[in-house]
């Protein structure tokens, strides 16, 4: 980044006037994002606060239970011994019986709490810093901050010495803060689950994050109770506060000090940090990832072959150029001229013309003189058959006299 | 910040996700498909332009607002016109006709992503379309009362 980006720090009292223009913005906010780093480390430091529990060693194993054996037609899981109850003779200790001991029961000294590298977690917190800065993260995260000035919120440190919880809600308001407690306040909702008699009876959803810097601030039991607020000092950032879910974008209001010290919590680009001894951000695989820009740069577009125009090869049926002449002259645009001289040829070649033409007319002439014949014979055909009938008449007319006459 | 980069962070899991039958579907206010893919999510690009419906109130005839995506590069939200700017959009009040709202939509996307214009247009045509009929009724309900 050759141009450090510059941010302004909002008067207290008044959401309109500006106390300082311009403050560069400090490296961590320029950190890459991260989400893979961040969800590990994230679902890891998750596991550190719960409390070792266990189930009691001796649940379903106080019988004397004991395996009847084969050959008694009963399966052969240890069965309670005695009589005189229902439950003499009945299965126990499996973790398929009623009443029997759960399966590999869980021990008090389950591994609970997880270890993360140090580097990793500065890492997580680092792009978790950045990703408060980001609007569309920020937004995604499910914060309304329609109202809200500017984005990193940076607010003068009059607001470490509220004491009032009034003094703090009018400060929230007053920086498009308060949609988001409301927010809260709305969707504050009863746990489903046997929780809400283990003291989590609500689900409550996260508001803003205020960050100091000063120990001695009272601004801890200002923003205290007002719902969805957590108040946390620069020194002791934490990525479940930063990114709770693992979600990156929390909404955040830094106080002017607490945002001068993000240097020399983090470091910069230029010089490690100070307080985490020998961490040096992050840096990124590709310093400018945004893929469209560097596209259609000169640079590249400079160097890239122009783009290929999405070509028809075909139409949509495919004509054969062996019979269609127009298919043929797409393809070889000589064709026309092959078959210009082909004709042309046939043409030249008179010799062959008046020999078609000789053999057609003898073919004519021959057909003529056959018709002829064909029809002479076919009167005389007729004149037989004719002559015939006439015999055929005379004779059994003449019959019939007879056959009369007798 | 680069649309890619958020897209990776955001695409999983985001407050305006909605899954619902088997659909992914998003109620960003910047998209004008419904459905969440990388350029119809259009909070984080650089450059969007949503249309919106509202409430409206009683001197707006269109129930459509216009809400245009801002650099949000460190841009302080205009505070003299406090309901219509905010850090990351400004709000543009669809008021008489269609016209000016297509004009701003076009004009954002000029040439490229026509897709996207294409999109918002037909957004803002439908919600034009449909709060006609809505004055329609209304107005016929107000003769009627008058009567």
């Amino acid at each position: 980044m050759t141009s450090v980006p510059l941010v302004s720090v909002f008067s207290a009292d008044d959401s309109s006037k500006v106390t300082a223009k311009h403050i560069p913005l400090p490296a961590v906010f320029q950190t890459p994002i991260r989400p893979d780093i961040v969800s590990f480390v994230h679902t890891n430091i998750a596991k550190n606060r719960r409390q070792a529990h266990a189930v009691n060693p001796q649940a379903g194993m106080q019988h004397s239970a004991e395996s009847w054996g084969t050959g008694r037609a009963v399966a052969r899981i240890p069965r309670v011994s005695g009589s005189g109850t229902h439950r003499s003779g009945q299965a126990a200790f499996g973790n398929q019986c009623r009443k029997g001991r759960m399966s590999l029961p869980i021990k008090v000294w389950r591994r609970w709490h997880r270890r993360v590298n140090i580097k990793q977690k500065r890492h997580a917190a680092a792009t978790a810093v950045a990703a408060t800065g980001i609007v569309p993260l920020v937004l995604a995260r499910g914060h309304r901050i329609s109202q809200v000035p500017q984005i990193p919120l940076v607010v003068e440190d009059k607001i470490e010495s509220y004491e009032k919880t009034t003094d703090a809600l009018n400060f929230l308001k007053r920086f498009g803060a308060f949609e988001d407690v409301q927010k809260v306040v709305s969707t504050k909702v009863v746990r489903a689950g046997i929780s809400k008699q283990r003291g989590k009876k609500y689900r409550v959803r996260k508001g803003p994050l205020v960050v100091y810097f000063n120990e001695n601030a009272k601004l801890l039991k200002a923003f205290r109770n007002v719902p969805g607020v957590e108040v946390v000092n620069v020194t002791r950032l934490n990525l479940l506060q930063l990114a709770p879910g693992g979600q990156l974008g929390r909404f955040v209001i830094w106080t002017q000090s607490a945002f001068a010290h993000l240097d020399k919590l983090f470091g910069t680009y230029r010089y490690s940090s100070i307080i985490k001894d020998g961490y040096q951000l992050l840096r990124p695989l590709i310093t400018n990832p945004d893929l469209a820009r560097i596209i259609n740069s000169n640079q590249v577009q400079e160097k890239v072959q122009p783009a290929k125009t999405t070509k028809v090869l075909h139409e949509v049926q495919k004509k054969n150029p062996l019979k269609n002449t127009k298919a043929m002259d797409r393809l070889n645009p000589y064709a026309k001229k092959q078959r210009a001289a082909a004709a042309a040829a046939i043409k030249a070649n008179t010799k062959g013309t008046k020999k078609i033409k000789k053999n057609k007319a003898l073919k004519k002439a021959s057909r003529a003189a056959y018709n002829k014949v064909a029809a002479s014979l076919n009167d005389a055909t007729k004149a037989a058959v004719q002559e015939e009938q006439d015999i055929k008449v005379k004779y059994f007319s003449v019959q019939k006299g007879a056959a009369q006459t007798e | 910040m680069s649309q890619q980069v958020l897209w990776e962070v955001v695409k999983g899991n985001n407050a305006f996700l909605v899954k619902r039958n088997g659909l992914t579907l998003s109620t960003d206010p910047f998209n004008n498909t419904g459905v969440q893919t990388y350029s119809s999510t259009g909070f984080i690009s650089k450059n969007a332009v949503g249309v919106v419906s509202t409430s409206g109130k009683v001197n707006q005839i269109n129930n459509i607002n216009l809400v245009t995506k801002k650099s949000t590069k460190f841009q302080q939200a205009d505070r003299k016109t406090k309901n219509t700017q905010s850090v990351y959009a400004s709000t543009l009040a669809v008021k008489h006709g269609v016209h000016t709202a297509s004009r701003v939509i076009r004009k954002r996307f000029g040439t490229s992503r026509v897709g996207l214009q294409r999109a918002a247009l037909r957004k803002l045509v439908k919600l034009n379309r449909a709060n006609a009929v809505r004055r329609r009724n209304e107005l016929a309900a107000a003769k009627a009362q008058k009567k």
